[in-house]
């Protein structure tokens, strides 16, 4: 289901950035981010229909 | 909705809605629009806002921040009491209490931002709390009672969506963030910025203005320097990180240590450069304090004989006068060019729990303009509210002289917002005066002189009351715009 998005957007950049200004507490988040990204890059994961 | 016509139909009876008059700066979000019917304020929501308003209002924080007075007072409308014409589409109406005279934040001064930024992360805090949160981050959901700053956006809480992001934060820095930066860390002040730019300052105009050792500042770096870089990255890819961030797991828990960092940085800055030729001006001007005892008592006087319930103090400097006026009058504007004036009076009011003076910072001989989508979204000074009663001291040989503004010009603009009038004028045997004729050419100011000034004057506005200051070269008049 694609939920229903504020009509500000956020920007890109902006977005990644709150997770390094995050800092210790964005550090699960990033990983998690950044693996599942690895993951679909290597084919072992495919974008869920969202 | 809303027409010319609904307007001319005039203020509704309490409670029953005549016509509606939808505020054209009021659509950037279409769930929710601010409308006017007369003289009242209301907020039109669509059946999604209302969901979130429902779940907002439900909540203890609303009439917490209501009681409070951090959250502009705000009524459910009875649907009996909506035409079905006027509710033209809105799943419901909400009535809000009305802030007495509107500004934006190219008006305001260093410290009145910072404190706006700081309402605004604090609302986002206590929405979090209750599982909502703020779909914006702009200092215009912020007014003014008096000094004390008001949200009037009660539409920007929504419920919050899990896993998602703060999508205010980009708008948080370029209208409240960078502002202050640029101003604390480089002397800069935000306001022409502000007044050029609605949106405020990109990451990377921001990343331009500070210099190399900024760096090093706290926030710096990330808010701004890596801001700017992964903007100018990932600035034109189209890739649905938002949903990527939810399935990573992002937390409301990560939206408030960053709310919490940003707002012990915001609390950090201070502004840049603090003195200027007005800020000793109280202490060190030309005039005795006979003289100002004498004003203080004309300017009352003329506050009892009118009884305004707006007032405009036109270079109110330290705000002597503005507070005088105050006392007799429903609320006061208290404007003045110089920021750090403005901002040392705001600082003195806020102490004193003085609530209402409005302290702005608006130079008169070029005052806020129309902004936005067809000049539109944000109005003139004089379109927010005319004043009933302004005062002119100490203003007139510094518009005339040092500014070259016609005597006449200015009469006939003031005659122009109707308004009594309490206005000095110095003669040219003034300390100030010759000081200001001095840095002119000679004989560039040599109709600058009682006896014209007083034709002019009298043309324009009848003149009930004038009286001689102690010092011999300072006259103040009252009077009240011809017909």
């Amino acid at each position: 289901m694609s939920a229903i998005l504020g009509y500000l957007d956020p920007g890109t950049g902006s977005l990644i950035l709150q997770l390094i200004a995050g800092g210790a507490a964005a550090v699960a988040v990033t990983g998690k981010l950044y693996w599942g990204r690895l993951m679909r890059v290597l084919g072992v994961r495919r974008r869920e229909d969202d | 909705m809303g027409s010319a016509d609904a307007r001319a139909r005039g203020p509704a009876a309490r409670g029953r809605l005549t016509g509606l008059l939808r505020d054209p700066g009021s659509f950037r979000d279409p769930d929710s629009s601010v409308l006017y019917d007369g003289e009242g304020v209301l907020r039109g929501l669509t059946e999604r806002a209302l969901a979130d308003w429902s779940a907002f209002s439900a909540t203890q924080l609303y009439p917490r921040l209501v009681e409070s007075g951090k959250l502009v007072g705000t009524q459910t409308v009875d649907r009996t009491d909506v035409a079905p014409e006027l509710a033209d589409g809105w799943a419901a109406l909400l009535r809000h209490e009305r802030i007495p005279f509107v500004s934006y934040p190219y008006e305001w001064t260093f410290r009145m931002l910072r404190d706006a930024a700081l309402l605004q992360l604090e609302l986002l805090l206590s929405a979090l709390d209750e599982d909502l949160t703020l779909k914006d981050a702009t200092p215009y959901n912020v007014q003014w009672r008096g000094t004390e700053p008001v949200f009037i956006d009660v539409g920007s809480f929504e419920r919050l969506r899990p896993g998602e992001a703060w999508a205010g934060y980009r708008q948080f820095c370029m209208l409240f963030l960078y502002p202050l930066l640029v101003r604390a860390l480089r002397g800069v002040p935000f306001q022409p910025w502000l007044r050029g730019s609605i949106d405020g300052i990109t990451p990377e105009e921001c990343r331009r203005l500070l210099a190399g050792r900024d760096l090093r500042r706290r926030g710096v770096f990330a808010h701004v320097y890596l801001h700017a870089k992964l903007e100018r990255r990932y600035g034109d890819r189209r890739r649905d990180l938002k949903r990527e961030l939810r399935s990573a797991g992002f937390s409301k828990e990560l939206i408030r240590v960053n709310v919490r960092k940003l707002e012990r940085l915001v609390r950090s800055l201070e502004p840049r450069h603090e003195e200027s030729a007005w800020t000793t001006y109280g202490a060190v001007n030309t005039y005795s304090e006979a003289d100002a005892e004498g004003k203080a008592a004309f300017v009352q006087a003329a506050a009892e004989a009118t009884r305004p319930r707006l007032v405009w103090d036109i270079g109110c400097n330290d705000g002597r006068y503005s507070r005088v006026a105050a006392g007799a009058s429903e609320y006061v504007l208290a404007i003045d060019a110089d920021e750090r004036v403005v901002d040392r009076l705001y600082r003195a009011l806020r102490a004193e729990g003085i609530r209402n003076i409005l302290p702005l910072v608006v130079d008169v001989a070029d005052p806020s303009p129309a902004l936005g989508w067809r000049n539109r979204e944000r109005r003139t000074l004089s379109e927010r509210g005319r004043p009933d009663l302004t005062l002119c001291l100490a203003l007139v040989h510094h518009l005339a002289i040092t500014r070259n503004v016609p005597i006449r010009e200015l009469l006939d603009w003031l005659r122009s917002l109707g308004t009594a009038l309490v206005i000095e004028f110095a003669t040219p045997e003034d300390a100030m005066v010759e000081r200001l004729l001095a840095a002119k050419p000679e004989g560039l100011h040599s109709d600058y002189a009682r006896e014209p000034f007083e034709r002019a004057l009298g043309s324009a506005f009848a003149v009930e009351r004038s009286e001689e200051l102690s010092s011999g070269t300072r006259v103040l008049y009252f009077a009240r715009p011809r017909p």
